[in-house]
C-alpha cells in the first residue's frame, strides 16, 4: 500500500468519524434547542465546530503527504479532486433543488438543515475523492 | 493518464543493467514503483523530467527508452 492509498484511507476515516461526530452533535443541540438557549447548546455548538480542527487536520496531513506524492500521485489525486468538486456540486443541487421541488417555493426549512448540509456536503466531497484514489490504486495493484 | 502511442524499453533497459529490479529504478529516479509498473506498461506516460531520469539511470539517449509512434504520419 503506498502512501496516496493509506492517505485516501485516512481521509475517508477521519471524515467519517469528523462528520458523525459534528451531525451528532447538531442533531443534539437541535433536540434542545426549543428549550431555549443555555450552555449545553453552545457546548455542543462548540463541540460541533470541531469538525473544523479534523478538516485543517486533514489538509495539514494532506500536505505532508504531498510532499512524498510522485507525479503520477499527485495526477491521480488531482483527478480525484476534480471528480469529488464535481460531486459535491451535484450533491449541493440535489440538496437545494428536491426540497424546492418537492415541498413548493413558500415552505420554509429548519435552520438545523443548514449546517447537516455543510457537514454532508464535506462528507460526500471527501467520501468520492478518497473512494476514486482508492479504487484507482486497488486498479493499479490488481494490474500488477 | 493512458499512452497509447508511447511505447518504452524500460523492461528491456533494467535486465540490461544487471538484472535492476522496479524497485531499484524507482528509488533511483524518485518515484514509487506503481509509478514505474505503471510507465513499464504503457499505462501511464511520463513527465519529461522523469522521462530523461530514467534515460540518465540507463545511460543512453531518451529515445533509445521512449518511443512515440505517431499515427497519423
Amino acid at each position: 500500500m503506498n502512501k496516496l492509498h493509506k492517505s485516501a484511507w485516512f481521509n475517508l476515516g477521519f471524515v467519517t468519524i469528523g462528520c458523525f461526530v459534528g451531525i451528532l452533535c447538531f442533531v443534539l443541540a437541535a433536540s434542545r434547542i426549543e428549550e431555549g438557549f443555555n450552555h449545553i447548546n453552545v457546548i455542543l455548538c462548540l463541540i460541533a465546530l470541531c469538525i473544523i480542527i479534523p478538516i485543517v487536520l486533514i489538509i495539514a496531513r494532506k500536505k505532508s503527504y504531498e510532499a512524498g506524492f510522485d507525479e503520477r500521485e499527485k495526477m491521480i489525486d488531482r483527478q480525484a479532486t476534480t471528480l469529488s468538486v464535481y460531486g459535491l456540486v451535484i450533491f449541493l443541487y440535489l440538496t437545494c433543488f428536491i426540497p424546492f421541488v418537492a415541498l413548493g417555493g413558500g415552505n420554509t426549512i429548519k435552520i438545523i438543515y443548514l449546517p447537516v448540509v455543510f457537514v454532508c456536503t464535506v462528507f460526500i466531497s471527501q467520501l468520492i475523492k478518497s473512494v476514486t484514489i482508492i479504487v484507482q490504486c486497488k486498479l493499479e495493484q490488481d494490474n500488477g | 493518464m493512458g499512452s497509447e502511442n508511447l511505447s518504452n524499453n524500460i523492461r528491456r533497459l533494467r535486465f540490461d543493467n544487471g538484472q535492476m529490479t522496479q524497485q531499484e529504478l524507482a528509488d533511483k529516479v524518485g518515484v514509487t514503483r506503481q509509478t514505474i509498473i505503471a510507465t513499464e506498461s504503457g499505462r501511464y506516460a511520463p513527465s519529461l523530467p522523469l522521462a530523461f531520469k530514467i534515460a540518465q539511470t540507463f545511460g543512453v539517449p531518451i529515445e533509445q527508452v521512449f518511443q512515440y509512434n505517431n499515427e497519423n504520419s
